[in-house]
């Protein structure tokens, strides 16, 4: 097997403090993936496998907060690194 | 837990695949649902949907061509690929309108035989899935809900720790409780290979509450049979509320021999969602949902060797 790619994060509420039980998952990317959600731990950190190199969106959700999204490009078997920033909601 | 790859050697004996490379399909077979104690069971529409207020099943038969139409070019590869390389396809589990709809009675039959998963990984991750029952005890998902494979992440790759299993959750009301397991099974397929041919696996709890909440049949069709066939698909998307379930149908979109493909909309937690088809008002599972694509979401399809695992683990 290949060693696959990573993206490391953390999520955070709209005071810049780190949110745990937030729901991430890829909402697009280069391929077909897994259907599950990684729940943010206690600091707010995440870290998703990225199986292909190419580009990802991931997205965000807590029970409060509008959600958030981010963009991320990821190369075989790098790590790359991402902030989620939960949006107040309207 | 230790990763256990030989037959008789402890609770998580893997069920070897190698037959299921050479077998094909398989022949009809099926095993019944049961709707439980008090079912109060929501009748399924005449187009093999579930009925739900709100929700409209899309009128186009996605299997359905035409006898006269152009060559389907969709497929073949943009010639500037041939110097420029493929372009990166994107994966959206929401394609197009999104057609889920709320389950609100999740304590009756079908809604809830569908349980909100709570994992808890090797490495103490916490990740969300969706599994159903198909017997007292055992339940069936997706077998990266079970299993983690080539992660990347040191500590992560190997059985879970444990699954809290909460049968028709509906947010924050636990109409049945909820248990928790250590006890899984999975297949070589997926544990050593990590194929997704072979991604699927199960969830033995300490406690029958499938006898009270009933449980779905399952069984080995036809493609053709699949093809045209209605594809129900309830789970627990990490997009929507906390542990609300969530429901579509669409006809089946293609098959293969190990795969159902379909245009039904989910999301990051629906991992292990049953798509089922409805038979003269019985739920029968089809396929493990288990990926997303770009255009369309796909599942391990139940063929003969998928079968006969499953009805080994119902016991």
């Amino acid at each position: 097997m290949t060693k696959p790619g990573l993206v490391r994060g953390v999520v955070m509420d709209a005071g810049g403090r780190p949110v745990a039980g937030a729901r991430v998952s890829f909402r697009s990317g280069p391929g077909p993936l897994p259907d599950i959600a990684a729940l943010t731990g206690s600091d707010g950190t995440f870290a998703l496998t990225a199986p292909f190199a190419g580009r990802y969106e991931l997205a965000a959700f807590g029970d409060e907060g509008a959600p958030g999204t981010a963009t991320v490009t990821v190369a075989q078997g790098e790590t790359a690194t991402v902030t989620l920033r939960l949006a107040r909601r309207a | 837990m230790a990763k256990k790859t030989i037959r008789g050697l402890g609770p998580h004996t893997p069920v070897t695949n190698e037959i299921e490379e050479k077998a094909p399909v398989g022949k009809a077979a099926s095993k019944p649902p049961s709707e439980g104690k008090n079912p109060r069971t929501t009748k399924p529409s005449p187009e093999g949907t579930e009925q739900v207020e709100g929700f409209q099943p899309r009128a186009r038969l996605e299997g359905a061509e035409p006898e006269m139409t152009a060559p389907d070019t969709s497929a073949l590869r943009d010639i500037a690929e041939a110097s420029f390389g493929p372009p990166p396809a994107q994966l959206e589990t929401v394609h197009g309108p999104d057609d889920r709809v709320q389950i609100k009675n999740t304590s009756a039959y079908p809604w809830r035989v569908h349980c909100s998963l709570l994992i808890t990984a090797a490495d103490n991750s916490s990740w969300i899935g969706t599994g159903w029952f198909i017997g007292p005890r055992t339940l069936i998902t997706a077998g990266h809900v079970v299993y983690i494979t080539n992660s990347g992440v040191p500590g992560r790759d190997g059985w879970v720790k444990r699954i809290q299993v909460m049968p028709g959750r509906n947010g924050s009301k636990l109409p049945y409780g909820s248990v928790t397991s250590t006890s899984f099974r999975s297949v070589t397929g997926w544990t050593q290979g990590g194929g997704e041919n072979y991604d699927y696996g199960a969830i033995i709890l300490p406690k029958p509450l499938g006898d009270t909440v009933g449980w779905f049949g399952f069984g080995v069709f036809s493609d053709a049979d699949l093809k045209a066939s209605m594809a129900n698909i309830s789970g627990y998307p990490g997009d929507q509320p906390s542990g609300t379930q969530w429901y579509d149908a669409r006809k089946v979109d293609s098959v293969n021999t190990r795969k159902v493909y379909y245009d039904i909309d989910t999301y990051g937690g629906q991992s292990g969602s049953a798509v089922y088809r409805i038979i003269n008002g019985g739920r029968y599972a089809v396929a493990i949902h288990a990926y997303g694509g770009p255009t369309t979401n796909s599942g391990t399809r139940i063929v003969t060797p998928v079968f006969n695992n499953m009805v080994v683990w119902k016991g």
